[in-house]
């Protein structure tokens, strides 16, 4: 395909804005180790950073820092930041007056009118995102400021001609970038700058550099979008939006050179010209540069990021670390059914996932190990138990805490916190799980709460009496939920298949993508699992939003049905059973309930509303299906995305399609019809909706394909359809690329039947 | 009458195992006392940042030795070290005259601790090399050890870490007044 396939136009906007009053960085730090006092603060530009100073320095200058000649060191700060959130509403405000303004309701306020040229240019090209803006704005704040991270280089310099030996210094970059690795090499270069001039310009040098780095061709990502970037290893994957952001941007600079501005520009137009854009080579990155000290940096920003993703740890790294002792010589855990959910053998990472989802108190011990180690094993406990989804891990961890914090940190209830002093073995009573990194071994503390007695389990005790058609069936599902009492012997959960495979995939270099993506899968899972369960023992579950099959017979598209997928009842129980103790520790959890909410707000934007994709394709995938079941099955995925475009009229030919089937608004609400009104966009979105459920390191569009060999033939026209729009889709052709041979040939042969009429 | 209990005990069970903590003002040679025990060398140190922790054995007894940063400011993280210690060795640098009230007092507060209760003192009145040093009679007088340590067995040993004249007699006189030997 020689010309790119494109979104919807739209002009695009940049993550990033040139014009945007954020910087990248708000901070820089000094900390030194004074002999005589301890860690203290030595400058701050381009202010005094609010909080305790003193602690700020304790934290710069890590445990045993003297043993070793640098070290890397993260930690986050919960800064008060509320004059950067009322300004930040204030922006909102206009924004929505100027949202009203423009639909003609707003024209009799006076009280706006004041100061609104102002207003106007601030936010001059807004008006044509506003359905983006939404998105951003809430994609924040919903549980307090954003973070601060910091990122902090100690370097020990021994030396003779000062008192006692040494000297130890360390800077900090604080930033509200989750991706904060990106400055390590600029702290480098800046350190042993201060080092040679030990004054506040060699920070001010360093903030102006690293504020000045160019993002603004970096286009803005929907949620969707970002998901199935960081899915896919495409790397030319959203590249036209890449290429749009720079024909924009030309045309700006011609704009700006052919106008003779009034301030008398001399910047020459041979200048402007002389500015070449390039597509990145991997979408993934952004390549930027940092002109630090004539020096010129190169940067890679990633393009997407999941929620709970700072840094760059390996998630391969963690799973190695803990597995490898485990593998060569398993020792047993004292067992707790929150952690231990396949007995006192359960595979140390999944006692960790346990424990991060029912909110226990972690600690990373890497006694004499640097404070970087121990900072990016946190990192990456907090990633592995989000799995992009879930989140309120980052926001209580510690990546890398001392003795001087533990106070506060023993008031925070759950916590993910990283240290490198062996005095925390010894202190049962601050930990949960101790994650010794050196051995690779955890351990549960003698001192760990015991889970309370829940409805769940006591729900599914009584079902070896409930189910009195076959006790003993009655008897596996009681006996499951206590599998993780250490009775259990099969992989009820499943979890050591999950692993092993986990494992396997890291042993034949799957890379650190394809983990994450299999973990996100894990989580995935377990949402969903506990959605099954709540909806079986307590009757409702907020984890679940869509259409319910009990309101009307036969859902919107003509399939109904949702949530996860099992074979038979039997295996839906034991699975529930097996998971019971762990679904109802999460369910108190604060990640439990920030899910809830990001539910909700996906759900407003959400494109097609009246069928759980995931649930029909995972029936495609899985369960024995009649013609007609798998035959409504691809009407509705067909419908739902042809009903999504432009072209789309009731009376069109899609009716044929739906023949047989009561046409949608099922709901006299309206609640499930689609929110948008058909348009390009909401079909580019639906199919990205699609691609969400089938990611390429799955099984990709292998399921759907099999639509093409369905004995109807107005299923096979339907899917062909459907992959027509999905090959025109920027995003869907690189599943189409990934397609096998086999199902693209069957592609071609339905659509020159149904060209030359044999289809019908 | 407790020690040559204890001797037996050790002769009848082998090796025993002891928690040490080593405190003490800011440049008073605990570092340097720490790696003169580990490695019987006299080692450049260079001001301890948070913590160093090394284990040492010496006549049957291995000892875990931790060696806590004495600059005024991380002082009050020393608490966090208390709980199972069974001996605390507390620095002195028998030149700095000026600071012997400020180490008394550091000392007081330590050892009057609910949690130090039961732990052996060992002073070292280290840097004897030096002329004009305090003696360990001067050191106790001005420590007021008769009075401030008057529930505990101590003892002010003279040493100096470079040479390592004291140290290991120091350790000895530990390792024999422990009261439970902890068998592992």
């Amino acid at each position: 395909m020689s010309v790119l396939p494109s979104a919807p136009k739209r002009r695009l906007r940049s993550q990033y804005p040139a014009e945007s009053s954020e910087n990248h960085v708000e901070y820089i730090l000094v900390a030194s180790f004074d002999i005589d006092h301890g860690s203290v603060m030595e400058h701050q530009y381009p202010a005094p950073i609010s909080g305790d100073e003193h602690m700020l320095a304790e934290l710069m200058l890590p445990d045993q820092t003297h043993m070793r000649s640098q070290d890397w060191t993260i930690f986050f700060l919960h800064k008060d930041t509320s004059a950067e959130e009322e300004a930040r509403e204030e922006r909102r405000e206009r924004r929505r007056q100027r949202r009203r303004r423009k639909e003609g309701l707003d024209g009799d306020d006076p009280a706006t009118n004041g100061g609104e040229a102002n207003e106007d240019m601030e936010g001059l090209d807004d008006d044509d995102f506003d359905t983006e803006d939404e998105e951003d704005e809430e994609d924040d704040g919903i549980e307090g400021p954003p973070l601060v991270y910091v990122l902090n280089l100690v370097n020990t310099k021994q030396d003779i001609t000062v008192k006692r030996g040494a000297i130890v210094k360390a800077m900090a970059i604080c930033t509200r970038h989750s991706f904060l690795h990106i400055y390590k090499p600029l702290l480098l270069l800046a350190l042993e700058e201060y080092f040679r001039v030990p004054v506040p310009e060699t920070l001010a040098s360093l903030y102006n550099a690293v504020n000045s780095m160019d993002l603004s061709l970096m286009p803005k990502l929907s949620p969707l979008e970002g998901f199935i970037l960081q899915a896919s290893d495409a790397k030319d994957m959203f590249v036209e939006k890449f290429d749009q952001m720079i024909k924009q941007r030309m045309i700006e600079d011609a704009e700006r050179n052919s106008v003779p501005s009034s301030s008398g520009s001399n910047m020459s137009p041979a200048r402007h010209n002389a500015t070449k854009y390039v597509l990145p080579r991997d979408t993934h990155e952004f390549d930027s540069r940092v002109h630090y000290n004539g020096i010129p940096v190169p940067i890679k920003v990633p393009t997407a990021i999941s929620p709970e993703t700072v840094g760059d740890f390996s998630l391969i790294k963690l799973i190695q670390t803990f597995s490898t002792p485990h593998a060569t010589s398993p020792q047993p855990f004292a067992l707790h059914p929150h952690l231990t959910t396949s007995g006192a053998y359960t595979h140390p990472i999944i006692v960790l996932v346990n424990a991060l989802l029912t909110q226990k108190r972690i600690v990373f011990l890497g006694h004499n190990r640097p404070s970087g180690e121990v900072a990016e094993a946190v990192l990456a406990a907090c990633a592995l138990a989000s799995g992009g989804q879930l989140r309120g891990f980052t926001r209580h961890a510690f990546p890398y805490t001392d003795l001087t914090k533990i106070d506060d940190l023993l008031k925070v209830p759950g916590f993910i916190a990283g240290v490198t002093n062996q005095i925390f073995t010894h202190k049962v009573e601050w930990w949960d799980l101790l994650c010794d990194l050196p051995t690779g071994r955890m351990k549960i503390s003698s001192r760990i709460e015991a889970a309370p007695v829940s409805e769940g389990v006591q729900f599914f005790q009584q079902q070896q009496a409930g189910l009195g058609g076959n006790p003993s069936i009655g008897a596996q599902i009681a006996s499951a939920v206590t599998a993780g009492e250490g009775k259990g012997a099969v992989d009820l959960t499943g979890d050591n298949a999950f692993m092993d495979g986990l494992l396997q995939a890291i042993a034949n270099r799957h890379g650190e993508a394809a983990i994450r993506s299999k973990w996100r899968f894990w989580v995935l899972k377990f949402t969903r699992l506990a959605a099954a369960f709540e909806e079986l023992v307590y009757g409702a579950s907020a984890l679940y939003i869509g259409p319910h099959e009990t309101e009307d017979g036969a859902g919107a598209y003509g399939v109904s049905g949702h949530g996860y997928v099992w074979n038979d009842d039997i295996s839906r129980m034991k699975e529930l059973a097996a998971n019971t103790h762990r679904i109802e520790g999460w369910r108190v959890t604060r990640s439990y309930f920030t899910f809830i909410q990001d539910l909700a707000r996906r759900w407003e934007k959400r494109p097609v509303r009246g069928i759980d994709l995931q649930h029909q394709h995972d029936r495609l995938r899985c369960a024995r299906l009649s013609h007609d079941q798998s035959a409504a099955i691809y009407l509705a995925f067909a419908q739902a995305v042809e009903e999504a475009g432009p072209s789309y009229s009731p009376s069109d030919s899609m009716a044929d399609l739906s023949s047989g089937v009561n046409s949608i608004s099922m709901d006299a609400s309206g609640e499930l019809s689609p929110r948008r009104p058909p348009s390009e966009q909401l079909q580019y979105d639906t199919i990205l909706q699609l691609l969400t459920v089938v990611p390429e390191t799955n099984s990709g569009l292998f399921y759907i394909s099999l639509g093409l060999f369905h004995p109807r033939p107005d299923v096979r026209i339907a899917v062909v359809k459907l992959l027509e729009r999905i090959v025109e889709h920027p995003a869907g052709r690189h599943f189409w690329a990934s397609l096998g041979r086999f199902a693209k040939l069957a592609f071609f042969r339905v659509k020159r039947e149904e060209e030359t009429g044999a289809g019908r | 009458m407790g020690a040559s209990i204890s001797k037996m005990m050790a002769k009848i069970f082998g090796s025993k195992e002891m928690r040490l903590l080593m405190l003490g003002l800011d440049a008073a040679g605990k570092t340097t006392i720490l790696y003169k025990l580990k490695l019987d060398q006299d080692v450049t140190t260079i001001p301890t940042v948070g913590f160093n922790v090394e284990t040492v054995t010496y006549k049957n007894t291995k000892f875990n030795v931790w060696d806590v940063g004495g600059q005024d400011k991380i002082r009050p993280l020393w608490r966090h070290y208390f709980s199972g210690t069974q001996g605390l060795i507390f620095v002195i640098d028998s030149n700095d005259r000026d600071r012997i009230e400020e180490a008394r007092t550091e000392l007081t507060r330590i050892i009057q601790d609910r949690e130090m209760k039961d732990a052996l003192l060992l002073v070292f009145a280290n840097k004897q090399d030096i002329a004009g040093a305090m003696r360990p009679k001067e050191v106790s007088d001005k420590l007021h050890l008769e009075k401030i340590a008057k529930d505990h067995v101590w003892k002010v040993e003279p040493s100096c870490a470079t040479t390592g004249e004291g140290i290991f007699e120091g350790l000895a006189w530990l390792s024999n007044n422990v009261k439970v030997p902890v068998a592992k």
